[in-house]
């Protein structure tokens, strides 16, 4: 594939577009826009580009189709998985896009720009006893459009889902220039299929979120949480299983594994006692009714062997019992420099199997490695540990990162729980897809006929380039 | 390129620590230059400049190091509060104030001359302005000062500069608890009244309070211009002159924010000696004694339920004081009805500078409105007092001074 340098001409074009102050290529800048929170190579842009409104950005797309520049969008620039433009071209920045545009409290729902961040948009959101549950790990850098683009989850997914059933309309700018309103402001249509979710988890291939519009829920009065330690991790992971399955409706079930445990005592000042497995068990409610179940969920507990519990309501305490998982990803980063990041998911039931299976490879690879998940819904982040620095350790970790999932694919799993595919799991598509990768091929080349967006991103250019349309 | 390896190497131990940063932008939701209009830009926002410095140290483009980037680095001013969230525990800006460093190692002096010395030699400034106060004031205050000011040190000439109110004391030792004051540039030359108020009302309960000759500067301006060698020097001064009082058994009493950070935790990373650390281990802010004296029952403060506003400046933040602060306030009978931890953009000296005075304004903007109508605003900080009374025109007050004023002992 041929890409069009961005000339001086291409410049002045796009300056008139957007405004002066928002072209640069200024190198300090390119330079921070050529690389994201996945421990990758630099990839300098040509140019960056931040357009202001829908219309900009419709603009500057149909412009870079016109001309076959490529386009890499980015938001906060916290994917894991990596999206730089690899090919050059430019940056199409939308953090200026970052206006909440209406809270519908009767409606429940909330009409966005793409680029507000997470959490400055719950904070306008508490003041209606309202909130967006997906609550990323990232929730105080990331965009609610690059949560949509990746379909972002975290810790609160086990109950209140993930981004995308929280989407309920989209307004998305195609590559031909189009703006498009998908989807209505209501729960539920019937009216064909549903492209809103089609483009959850899209990756930026097929076009640019413009605006979302989001269902909301009220926030819980009442939560209540509990810290497990067992001896035997699947001890903890046939609990997980039980609590799961007996409808107490967890909100969150998070678990660290050995050596994520020891990384958190030595590096957050908490004292906890040496264990194979950590649970953290939250219920969310409107009354009293959740210190109910949260004994019924001590009862499974203690049934498993869990030697240690302790549940807490006082927000201070609920504080302390989070900082063993809030602090456990900080604390793996103190000792593995530039840690490879996994985020397989598996079928509940094969939970146990997948952990038994992790400790295998990672004394096979002679890769150190710690675990930490969103274990409720069979997520867990595989944490390999190595140093870009040294040589072969990115390698190794690699290749048992990438039996992990080979692993997770067959149990009947996915590559990917929240973080998305991005440059690093691209080889997995196939794998994971098998003859519907082709579809998702044929959809792109629909979509972006030139393949100026995200070029390398999520599908290999070459897949795409040798995809015949129907 | 040779500037990207020079660059390097004079980072030292800081270059592992740029490599390390994952880039998650969890600096930039807290760091104030993300107020500033262009923070659109990955480069003018704290990620940013660690991605910059990532790309040229790993050699991933190639850069000469030059005064533009050094403009990039000069927006991070040192307020820590990145230091707070930042998952991997990088020293952000201590990672500035290196490259600083380095760059005038290379030949890139970041301040002007003048500057640097008047950095440097502040105290010795200040102490021999004390002397004659009312000259001083008169010139401080008069349009030749400030327009010296300007040019000589590139203070912006609408900053209102500080008056002089040497501290004036008599030591008080024939006690068991004893007290040695450090108190920085504000302390000894130019908050006097107040610092010795604090004094009489810790006599009064029987403390015993010194103010050891010889002390400098806390320093922690030549850390953000860069000067460690110079910042190191007058650190270890300072230890030296106070350790002695450790070992005869007394606890090292500051008021001002800089002083207990510099003490607490900048000396001991700079100096990395028994001594730094004794004298961390022993030093005690005044708020946090007032408020254990209140809390014990020895002390009766009775402020009428007024209501005051909390400002927590950046390193009352970064060095947990707010907490204490916030506690002896409300022990104290004031009724604390809000407590802003924006920041107020000046950071130190950094707002008072011509060049960055119009970026500070706009950093500080979103916590100005906020303060508008506030009656009784307390800060900690000397520099954020000085610069929201010139940009409010309202009195700002040290928790201490509060204390005094509106309380009945
Ligand atoms: C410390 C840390 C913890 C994390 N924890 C979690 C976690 O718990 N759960 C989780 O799910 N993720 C987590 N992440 C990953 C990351 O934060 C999420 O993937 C997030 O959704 C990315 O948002 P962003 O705004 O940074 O998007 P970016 O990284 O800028 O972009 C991500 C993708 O979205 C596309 N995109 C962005 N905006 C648009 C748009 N408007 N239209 C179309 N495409 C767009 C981009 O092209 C790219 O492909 C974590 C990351 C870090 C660094
Ligand atoms: S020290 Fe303050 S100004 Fe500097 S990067 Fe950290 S938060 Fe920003
Ligand atoms: S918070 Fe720390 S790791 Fe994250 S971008 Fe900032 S410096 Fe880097």
């Amino acid at each position: 594939m041929r890409y069009k340098k961005v000339s001086g001409e291409d410049l002045e074009n796009l300056r008139r577009i957007v405004g002066e102050d928002y072209v640069s290529t200024d190198e300090d800048e390119l330079a921070a826009n050529a690389i994201d929170a996945f421990p990758g190579e630099f990839h300098m842009p040509e140019a960056v580009v931040w357009p202001g409104n829908a219309h900009e950005v419709a603009r500057v797309l149909a412009y870079a189709n016109e001309n076959r520049i490529p386009v890499t969008i980015r938001a906060a620039g916290t994917s894991l998985s990596g999206c730089v433009p690899l090919y050059g071209g430019i940056v199409l920045n939308i953090t200026r896009m970052n206006r909440v545009k209406e809270i519908a409290e009767r409606d429940m729902l909330a009409v966005v720009e793409p680029g507000v961040i997470y959490e400055r948009l719950n904070e306008q959101l508490s003041r209606y006893g309202l909130f967006f549950p997906p609550d990323p790990g990232s929730a105080v850098a990331c965009t609610v459009g690059g949560m949509v683009a990746n379909n972002a989850s975290g810790m609160r997914a086990v109950k209140y889902g993930v981004t995308r059933d929280y989407v309920l309309a989209l307004e998305m700018a195609l590559p031909s220039g189009k703006l498009v309103k998908l989807g209505a402001r209501v729960f539920k249509t019937s009216i064909g299929p549903d492209l809103t979710r089609l483009m959850v988890g899209s990756e930026g291939a097929l076009g640019v979120f413009t605006e979302i519009t989001l269902r909301l829920r009220p926030l819980p009065r009442k939560m209540v949480t509990a810290l497990a330690l067992f001896d035997k991790v699947t001890d903890a992971t046939d609990a997980v299983y039980e609590i799961v399955r007996t409808g107490l409706d967890p909100a969150a079930i998070e678990f660290l594994s050995r050596k994520t445990i020891q990384a958190v005592t030595q590096f957050r000042d908490l004292n906890i006692p040496d264990a194979d497995a950590l649970l953290i068990i939250e219920l969310h409610g409107r009354d009293e009714h959740v210190l109910e179940h949260m004994r019924d969920v001590e009862r499974i507990l203690e049934r498993h062997g869990a030697f240690h519990i302790k549940s807490a309501e006082e927000e201070g305490e609920r504080k302390r019992i989070w900082e063993a998982r809030k602090g456990a990803y900080p604390s793996l980063l103190r000792i593995s420099p530039s840690p490879l990041t996994g985020d397989i998911i598996v079928p509940i039931s094969k939970i146990t199997d997948m952990v038994a299976k992790s400790y295998e490879i990672a004394e096979r690879y002679g890769v150190d490695m710690g675990m930490v998940g969103h274990i409720g819904d069979g997520n867990v982040h595989h944490t390999w540990f190595a140093d870009r620095r040294e040589p072969g350790s990115w390698e190794r970790a690699s290749k048992a990162n990438e039996e992990i999932v080979r692993y997770a694919i067959e149990l009947g799993g996915a590559a990917s729980a929240e973080h998305g595919i991005g440059i690093e799991k691209k080889k997995f598509m196939r794998l994971q897809h098998g003859e519907a990768y082709e579809l998702m091929l044929q959809l792109k080349r629909l979509f972006d006929p030139n393949n100026i967006l995200n070029p390398g991103i999520m599908f290999d250019l070459e897949d795409v380039m040798a995809v015949e349309l129907p | 390129m040779q500037s990207a390896a020079q660059l390097r190497e004079l980072l030292g131990g800081y270059a592992s620590e740029v490599e390390r940063c994952i880039r998650c932008g969890f600096c930039n939701s807290v760091c104030p230059t993300s107020n500033i209009p262009q923070a659109y830009m990955g480069s003018r926002t704290s990620r940013g400049r660690l991605v910059i410095l990532q790309s040229i140290i790993t050699g991933s483009r190639e850069i000469e190091f030059s005064n533009k980037l050094l403009d990039l680095i000069d927006l991070c001013f040192g307020c820590r509060r990145c230091l707070e969230v930042c998952p991997a525990g990088i020293p952000i800006p201590q990672i500035m104030w290196s490259v600083r460093s380095a760059a005038s190692k290379m030949g890139l002096p970041h301040a002007s001359w003048m500057l640097r010395s008047f950095v440097k030699n502040y105290d010795k400034l200040a102490s021999l302005a004390s002397r004659f106060p009312g000259l001083a004031n008169t010139l401080t205050r008069s349009k030749l000062g400030r327009v010296l000011a300007e040019r000589l040190l590139g203070i912006d000439k609408k900053v209102e500069l500080p008056a002089y109110i040497p501290l004036r004391h008599e030591s008080s030792i024939n006690s068991q608890q004893r007290l040695a004051y450090f108190g920085d540039v504000f302390g000894l030359y130019h908050e006097g009244n107040v610092v010795s108020g604090l004094f009489s009302l810790l006599e009064r309960l029987g403390y015993g309070v010194e103010v050891p000759r010889g002390q400098r500067q806390a320093g922690i301006p030549l850390l953000e211009l860069g000067l460690l060698d110079e910042a190191r020097a007058t650190a270890r001064r300072n230890v030296e002159i106070l350790s002695g009082y450790v070992e005869r058994g007394y606890k090292i009493l500051t008021t001002s924010p800089a002083a207990y950070l510099a003490l607490k935790q900048d000396y001991p990373k700079l100096l990395d000696d028994t001594n730094a650390r004794k004298v961390a281990e022993n030093t005690i802010d005044a708020v946090q004694l007032l408020n254990e004296l209140v809390k014990r029952g020895e002390l009766e403060l009775d402020g009428g339920g007024r209501e005051v506003v909390y400002h927590s400046s950046c390193f009352s933040q970064a060095t947990s004081l707010s907490g204490a602060i916030v506690g002896l306030l409300n022990n104290a009978g004031f009724k604390v009805v809000g407590t802003t931890p924006r920041c107020c953009g000046v950071a130190g000296m950094w707002g008072l500078l011509r060049e960055h005075y119009e970026t500070a304004k706009q950093v500080g903007s979103a916590l100005f409105n906020e303060l508008r109508d506030a009656e009784t605003i307390v800060s900690q900080s000397e520099t954020c007092r000085l610069w929201m009374r010139s940009i409010l025109g309202k009195e700002i007050l040290h928790p201490v001074e509060a204390i005094l004023k509106y309380c009945k002992a």
